[in-house]
């Protein structure tokens, strides 16, 4: 139950396509990210999966059966808006009925279902609170009671935390952990925020200029980019080209050895990222090179690191770096992602 | 309208530097309001309880509001002036709902239809009525039409409409002013939340009759209602329309109010002005409901 | 997005809006514009000028005597209600105090209460003063509702209106005087038209509390056309209906261009 395909999937807005052929399947009972820049059009898919926005191509199935024709008031899909979108001339448990009215559910059952939400979404004894009378966090809480309240196949999430404040979201971070995990709905949730889909998801997968770039749990997606995009979009900052040569990578930062199979006579680029390169004092092992400018951020700072042939920016504990300084880059060759060259 | 202008969110009003500063800008308007629409009130206040001391007269009393109930012919013009008031605003105010979800559903984006919508609100009610007068007199254009295509011989078979018992040419006057008028406000009302809301309700298994019940309805009803009361406020005290298309008995109520404040009879002037004031109450309450009517539907509606 | 099947209903919609609008008009503009017309013909029989010759060249016409004194009544009962209401408007749209709420309901209800009633109570008074049958006195018995219409209008103005442009200018070196000149007028003066125009008509469109203030001597275009049509003289009637609905027609036009087809909020 709430097995989402998505086949070959194209959907436009305006002229623009948002998304192109993209293929996409979650398990039942996943909660799924789907991670991409700001108004790249996450929203539209979400709403073509909704039933509010058609595709332009491609098929959309649940459990097996396509939803294509089905207009949203008959799919087994609930989409929980950016906004709370509360009915203003309802109170919280009216509102949390909702769609158990529109399905005509018989009022008892609809009394102890919305008892149930209540207690699960820790919104017990504001049932019949006015909505203008509740805080954010409560209005965002009341509106994915009304969405869970109908036990739908999948949940669609809108960017659910981007209206909050650093406290709340992390707050509604674990409510909607928790809520996922005790009701095993399947989600899909979008958003434009890494930390968020790193932190909530089983699986992710990121959407850049309407292609899926990789999709995987979010230890892969960080770690293990297959692509350039992919790496520059979670943080990644040092790239630098390579060539094979027997088992080894060579590479302006040194050599390499390298895993068998890797791909051989395409261009290749490695990539490392910034907290994994060592910075040390003294010019013994290591690439020499000269920091030629600090950020301190807090817990971490940022070196920007100068060497002969090699620009590298490192994030280090270390304190008392400072401009001019001679130190010695180490690249940790487990640490170090390679990929084929894109364009 | 009468909705008090809030600030946007980046702009944050200041505090007054001192009461003068806010006195000398605000003095001359509230003055010459005060003194002109206070006086006014005041004084029609005093002459319709009695007061008027050119004629010996110095004591207040009710007598002239007595006077004025005890007559039959005063309910008769009440009750006509209510019946002609409600019926024309019940009526605009189902069109406008019709209207309103039609353009909102067909032409949301037209600015032409919008811009053509608005030339009823500029133009006078009188130029409306003389244009009706011209329509639906007994010898007007649709009675020369009817009979050019043979449905009537003659004016006198051309049903009456002008000048009439049942005031059919005053509410047409009426209807045509103030349905763009209800409509526009039901539009912007749709604009704010109708869309999102409309989304929401989908998702959560609403049918399309189902939403317009439980959905679009409710948000719409306090700005309707709002709108409908400034519109029966405003058609219960109008002059200019039931003078020119009206009946000469009985009297819609501002007419007959000033029929007795210019007649001859020096009695009957109190009668007029106390008649006046009954109708300023009337208005009066009406407009507080409007408000409070619209209060709620900022409350609603407004944000989502 | 303009799904391609809603043409058809668009253009019905479009096209049932646009002949409601305008069919008033068409008897309007059919007897101002003919020189015979009988029972039972739908359309003149003869079409001609005569109407308008007798607006304009007739010399005992008191046509357009009337269109400037309806023009001087509205126009100075604009040019009074902006004067006093920009000031007002500026200090309830700008500073927060207490008794704003009161101050609104206070000016709500001269426009709502019908300026019958308060032109009748005001009757006498204005007599005693002298202001009865001048031009002064319609002028301000209009002002008791074009005034806070006004204010009302400016109010809205200047909560848009961002102070802080004033207090960069004076950082830059503007005085008071010239920060007033060069930065508030002109950021404002869209609202400020518009403000004066709508009461300029709602003065434009006034009958009773004319002819009561007026006594008659001060004879503006309504009270024509009220007298034209109990006299019968139809295409007279049915010309200065449209001279009189004309100003109405061009400050929707004007006031659109100024404020780009932003609802206009109406005036009866």
């Amino acid at each position: 139950m709430g097995v989402l395909e998505l086949i070959d999937l194209t959907v436009t807005h305006g002229a623009t396509a948002v998304v192109e052929n993209l293929d996409l399947a979650v398990d039942e009972g996943e909660l799924f990210a789907l991670l991409g820049p700001s108004g790249a059009g996450k929203t539209t898919l979400l709403k073509a999966v909704a039933g509010l926005h058609a595709p332009a191509a491609g098929e959309i199935r649940l459990d097996g059966s396509p939803l294509t024709d089905l207009p949203p008031e008959k799919r087994n899909v609930v989409m929980v808006f950016q906004k709370p979108l509360l009915f203003p001339f309802l109170n919280v448990a009216q509102n949390i009925a909702f769609g158990l009215r529109m399905q005509n559910l018989d009022s008892r059952e609809q009394q102890r279902r919305i008892a149930e939400i209540l207690e699960l979404t820790q919104l017990e004894g504001l049932g019949r609170r006015r909505i203008d009378a509740l805080s954010g966090g409560q209005q965002q809480r009341v509106s994915l009671a009304r969405a869970l309240v109908l036990q739908p196949a999948l949940l669609l999430l809108d960017e659910p935390l981007s209206n909050l404040d650093a406290n709340l979201r992390q707050q509604m971070r674990e409510l909607i952990q928790d809520l996922q995990a005790a009701t095993g709905i399947t989600t899909l949730f979008v958003t434009h925020d890494q930390s968020e889909a790193l932190m909530i998801a089983h699986r992710m997968g990121l959407l850049l200029e309407g292609r899926l770039r990789q999709v995987g749990p979010p230890r892969e997606l960080f770690f293990e980019p297959v692509d350039r995009a992919v790496a520059r979009f979670f943080g990644g900052r040092n790239f630098f080209s390579g060539y094979l040569e027997d088992g080894h990578l060579v590479t302006p930062a040194g050599r390499f050895r390298v895993p068998a199979g890797t791909a051989n006579g395409r261009p290749l680029t490695a990539t490392i990222r910034p907290e994994d390169i060592e910075v040390r004092a003294s010019a013994n092992g290591g690439l020499p090179g000269t920091i030629w400018r600090t950020s301190f951020e807090g817990s971490l700072t940022r070196l920007w690191v100068s060497c002969e042939d090699l620009e590298l920016v490192a994030l280090t504990p270390q304190r008392g770096c400072r401009r001019g300084q001679q130190v010695a880059v180490i690249l940790p060759p487990e640490k170090l992602r390679i990929f084929p060259t894109d364009e | 309208m009468l909705k008090i202008p809030d600030s946007p969110q980046h702009i944050r009003t200041r505090p007054i530097r001192s009461t003068r500063q806010i006195a000398g800008l605000l003095g001359p308007a509230v003055v010459c309001v005060g003194l002109l629409f206070g006086g006014g009130v005041l004084l029609a206040l005093l002459q319709g309880l009695g007061y008027l001391p050119g004629a010996g007269m110095a004591d207040l009393s009710l007598v002239h509001f007595q006077r004025i109930f005890s007559d039959p012919d005063f309910m008769r013009s009440l009750g006509l002036t209510f019946y002609v008031a409600g019926v024309s605003t019940i009526l605009a105010a189902a069109a406008s709902v019709v209207l309103a979800l039609g353009l909102n559903a067909l032409a949301a984006r037209s600015r032409w239809i919008h811009f053509i919508f608005q030339i009823p609100l500029t133009v006078p009610h009188l130029v409306i009525a003389v244009a009706v007068m011209f329509m639906l007199a007994p010898a007007g254009l649709f009675s020369r039409a009817a009979q050019t295509i043979g449905l009537i011989a003659g004016p006198q078979q051309f049903p009456l409409m002008v000048n009439d018992a049942y005031g059919i040419g005053i509410m047409a006057t009426y209807i045509w002013k103030e349905v763009p008028f209800i409509t526009l406000m039901v539009l912007a009302v749709l604009h704010n939340s109708g869309r999102e809301f409309l989304e929401v309700g989908r998702t959560l298994k609403a049918g399309p009759w189902q939403r317009f019940r439980h959905i679009t309805l409710p948000t719409i009803l306090p700005g309707l209602a709002a709108a409908s009361l400034i519109v029966f406020a405003y058609t219960f005290g109008a002059f200019e329309v039931p003078y020119l298309l009206g009946r000469t008995h009985p009297l819609l109520l501002p007419v007959r109010a000033y029929k007795k404040y210019s007649d001859v009879d020096l009695m009957a002037r109190p009668e007029g002005i106390a008649t006046g004031l009954i109708i300023a109450l009337v208005v009066v309450l009406s407009a507080l409901l409007a408000q409070a009517a619209a209060r709620a539907a900022r409350r609603r509606g407004g944000r989502p | 997005m303009k799904a391609p099947g809603r043409t058809y209903p668009r253009r019905l919609l479009a096209g049932g809006v646009l002949l409601s609008v305008a069919l008033p008009f068409v008897p309007l503009v059919l007897w101002a514009f003919s020189s015979r017309w009988f029972y039972p013909q739908p359309w003149p029989q003869a079409w001609g000028l005569r109407a308008w010759e007798y607006i304009f060249n007739t010399a005992g016409s008191q046509i357009i005597p009337g269109l400037m004194q309806s023009v001087w009544v509205a126009g100075l009962s604009a040019l009074l209600a902006v004067a006093l209401g920009l000031p007002a408007g500026r200090a309830l749209g700008l500073y927060h105090f207490r008794g704003k709420q009161a101050l609104a309901v206070l000016l709500t209800l001269p426009v709502v209460v019908p300026p019958l009633c308060v032109a009748m109570g005001l009757h006498l008074w204005f007599i005693r003063l002298g202001l009865t049958e001048t031009l002064a006195g319609v002028v301000l018995i209009h002002s008791i509702f074009c005034l806070p219409y006004a204010v009302f209008v400016l109010w809205g103005v200047f909560a848009n209106y961002d102070p802080d442009f004033e207090d960069q200018a004076r950082s830059l070196g503007a005085g008071p005087w010239r920060t007033w000149y060069c930065i508030t007028l002109p950021m404002v003066l869209p609202g400020v038209v518009v403000a004066g125009l709508f009461a300029f008509l709602l003065s434009w469109s006034q009958y009773l509390s004319t002819l009561i203030i007026g006594g008659g001597r001060v004879v503006t275009l309504p009270i024509l056309l009220f007298a034209l049509m109990g006299s019968g003289d139809r295409p007279v009637a049915a010309a200065v209906s449209l001279v009189f609905v004309l100003p109405a027609l061009l400050i929707l036009l004007i006031s659109a261009r100024c404020l780009g087809l932003r609802t206009a909020t109406g005036v009866p």
